[in-house]
C-alpha cells in the first residue's frame, strides 16, 4: 500500500445522499453525489426504506462516474473507505455492503470511517481550509438534518463531543417548523429565503436550555451547558400560528420564519461560542448541510470575529454529505500509518466520535 | 377494538413535572409493555419519553426518533433498574400503515423492551395485547388569552394535560401513579 500518497475511494450513504469520492493523498480527484431528496419530498422527510433502495440504485452509477471523472481504475486504488456510522442503519448498510464487496473483489484494504470526523477531515484536502494540517485549538460545529454538535478536535484521531441536541437536530426543527407553516419539505432553504422578508424581532421565541439550571457556570457547568433543545421552540411556533388561526387571521409567516430562524441561529452560535471560549478553541470549522444557511453563516462569522476565533467554512459541496470527505479521512489515516478495518465489522448507527476508524 | 379499562388525567405545569410523571409511570413498566403517544408537533412526546428513559434506567441520549424512525436504548447495569427492560423509541409519523410499521421489526425487541411509539395511534395497537395510550395536549394558542396576540414566548412554562388510557389485561389493576388521576372509575361499561 502506498502510504505516502494513497489513492483512496470513499463511499458515503449515512442518510439520503449516495456519495463516492476519490482522493490521492490530499488531492481531490472526484466527488460524485446522488441524492434521493426528491423521492422524500412527498413524505415530508427522509424515509429510511426509500433511502436504502435509492442508495442501492445509485451506488454503482456513482462509483462508475467517480472512477471515470478521476481517471483511475479500481486496480490502481490503495484502499476503499466507507462511512460506518453514525447514520440511518439501513442506509449505512448499503454503502458498507458495497464497500465490502469491492474490497473482497479487488483484494484492497477496507477502512470503516466515522461520518462526523469525516466532516472535519474534508478540510485537510489540498486548497481546502486545513491544507497545511489541522490547526491547534480546533473545534467543529456540525449542523444538519440529523446532527447538531460541537466538537473539540485535538487531532484527527482525538475528537471529543462537547455538546449536542437533546431532542431535534437543527435541520429537523426547520423541517417541522416548515410543516407547521405549510411551507413543504425540506424546510431549511424556504425558511432561510422567507426570513429575508420578515422581521426577526417580531416574535420572541425561546432559546432552549439557556436557563441557569441547565447552564450552570464555567467552573460548575450545569447538565446541558453546551447542549441544544429545539422542542420548546417548535411548540412555541405551533402556539403562535394557532392564535392567529383562532382569530381567523392569516399568521405572519415571514415574521414567524425570520423569528424562528433567529432563535435557532442565535442559540446554536451562542452555545458554540461558549464551548469554544471555555475550551480554548480558537479555530472553528462549520460543517453539515445547514452550513448553507445564509443567516447561520453570517452570525457565526460575526460572533467568531468578535470572540477572536478564526472561522473555516468549506465549499457547500464538501459541507453536505459526500464521499470525498470519507476518502480524505481514510487517506490521512493511511498516511499516519493506520491499519485497515477487519472485513466483519457492522455499521453502527450511533457510532461515537471517539471511534474514528473501526478496527 | 377493546374497551378502555380506565383513564387517568394529569395537569402538569412544566417540563420538569412532565418528566416526573413519566418517571413514576416508568417505574411500573416491565418488558413487553407497549405505550402509544399522541399529541401534535411540540406537544412534548420526546420530552415525556426522556422521563420514561430516566425511570427505566436506560442509556441516555433519548432524542427525536423522527430522523431514524426507531432507536434502542439498552438498560444500564449501573442504573436504577439493573436487569430491567430496554427502551425502544419509535416515530411512526411518516409510516402510512400498520404494515409499514411491521417493516421496522419491532416484534424482535418487543418481549425484552418497553416499546414507545410516537404517532402510533391506529398503527401500533396490534403490536401487543395490552397497551397504555398517552395523549399530551398543550393549551392551544389563542384559547386562554383575552384575544391579545402573544408575541413573546421566551420564558413560557410549558403546561400540559396528560391523559393516560389503559387497554388490555395487563392494566386491569390500575398502578399507584394512576390512582390520583382517575376521577371517575369507568366500571360497568360493558
Amino acid at each position: 500500500m502506498n502510504r505516502a500518497e494513497p489513492l483512496i475511494l470513499g463511499i458515503e450513504s449515512s442518510c439520503d445522499e449516495t456519495g463516492v469520492g476519490i482522493v490521492r493523498g490530499g488531492t481531490l480527484l472526484s466527488n460524485t453525489v446522488a441524492s434521493s431528496m426528491d423521492e422524500h419530498v412527498r413524505f415530508g422527510g427522509v424515509i429510511p426504506e426509500i433511502a436504502s433502495r435509492a442508495h442501492l440504485e445509485a451506488i454503482v452509477p456513482a462509483l462508475d462516474a467517480a472512477l471515470k471523472e478521476a481517471g483511475v481504475t479500481l486496480d490502481e486504488l490503495d484502499g476503499i473507505a466507507v462511512t460506518a456510522g453514525p447514520g440511518l442503519a439501513g442506509a449505512l448498510m448499503v454503502g458498507v455492503s458495497a464497500a465490502k464487496a469491492l474490497a473482497v473483489a479487488t483484494g484492497k484494504p477496507l477502512f470503516a470511517i466515522n461520518h462526523l470526523v469525516a466532516h472535519v477531515a474534508v478540510g485537510l484536502l489540498a486548497e481546502q481550509v486545513f491544507a497545511d494540517g489541522l490547526p491547534e485549538n480546533l473545534g467543529a460545529l456540525l449542523v444538519s438534518g440529523g446532527h447538531t454538535e460541537v466538537l473539540r478536535v485535538r487531532g484527527i484521531q482525538d475528537v471529543q463531543m462537547l455538546g449536542s441536541t437533546i431532542d431535534d437536530a437543527a435541520g429537523e426543527a426547520y423541517d417541522k417548523t416548515a410543516r407547521l407553516l405549510g411551507l413543504g419539505y425540506p424546510g431549511g432553504p424556504v425558511i432561510d429565503r422567507l426570513s429575508r422578508e420578515g422581521d426577526p424581532k417580531a416574535i420572541r421565541f425561546p432559546r432552549g436550555l439557556t436557563q441557569p439550571k441547565y447552564m450552570g457556570t464555567a467552573d460548575e457547568p450545569g447538565p446541558h451547558r453546551y447542549d441544544w433543545s429545539f422542542s420548546g421552540l417548535k411548540a412555541a411556533v405551533a402556539r403562535c400560528v394557532e392564535q392567529f388561526e383562532a382569530r381567523g387571521e392569516e399568521p405572519p409567516v415571514a415574521d414567524i420564519a425570520a423569528s424562528f430562524q433567529e432563535a435557532v441561529v442565535d442559540v446554536v452560535t451562542a452555545k458554540a461560542m461558549l464551548a469554544c471560549k471555555e475550551h480554548g478553541i480558537t479555530e472553528l470549522l462549520l460543517g453539515g448541510g445547514v452550513a448553507a444557511n445564509a443567516r447561520l453563516r453570517e452570525l457565526t462569522a460575526r460572533r467568531c470575529a468578535s470572540a477572536g476565533i478564526t472561522l473555516h467554512v468549506p465549499p457547500i459541496s464538501l459541507c453536505t454529505d459526500n464521499g470525498a470527505m470519507v476518502a480524505a479521512l481514510a487517506s490521512r489515516l493511511v498516511m499516519d500509518g493506520a491499519e485497515p478495518s477487519s472485513l466483519d465489522f457492522a455499521p453502527d448507527s450511533s457510532l461515537p466520535v471517539s471511534t474514528v476508524l473501526l478496527p | 377494538m377493546s374497551r378502555p379499562l380506565w383513564t387517568a388525567v394529569f395537569q402538569v405545569a412544566d417540563v420538569d413535572q412532565t418528566q416526573d410523571l413519566a418517571v413514576r409511570i416508568a417505574q411500573s413498566l416491565r418488558a413487553g409493555d407497549l405505550l402509544i403517544l399522541s399529541g401534535g408537533l411540540g406537544a412534548g412526546k420526546t420530552t415525556f419519553t426522556q422521563g420514561l428513559g430516566r425511570g427505566l434506567g436506560v442509556r441516555e441520549g433519548i432524542i427525536s426518533p423522527t430522523f431514524v424512525l426507531a432507536r434502542q436504548h439498552p438498560n444500564l447495569p449501573d442504573g436504577p433498574r439493573p436487569g430491567g427492560p430496554d427502551l425502544v423509541h419509535v416515530d411512526a409519523y411518516r409510516l402510512g400503515s400498520a404494515e409499514e410499521l411491521e417493516d421496522i421489526d419491532l416484534e424482535e425487541t418487543l418481549d425484552t423492551s418497553v416499546t414507545v411509539v410516537e404517532w402510533g395511534r391506529d398503527r401500533a395497537e396490534q403490536l401487543a395485547a395490552s397497551r397504555l395510550e398517552i395523549e399530551l395536549e398543550r393549551p392551544r394558542g389563542g384559547d386562554e388569552t383575552t384575544g391579545e396576540i402573544v408575541l413573546d414566548f421566551e420564558d413560557e412554562d410549558e403546561p400540559r394535560t396528560i391523559t393516560v388510557t389503559a387497554f388490555g389485561e395487563r392494566w386491569e389493576q390500575a398502578p399507584e401513579w394512576a390512582v390520583d388521576g382517575i376521577a371517575v372509575p369507568q366500571e360497568g361499561q360493558q
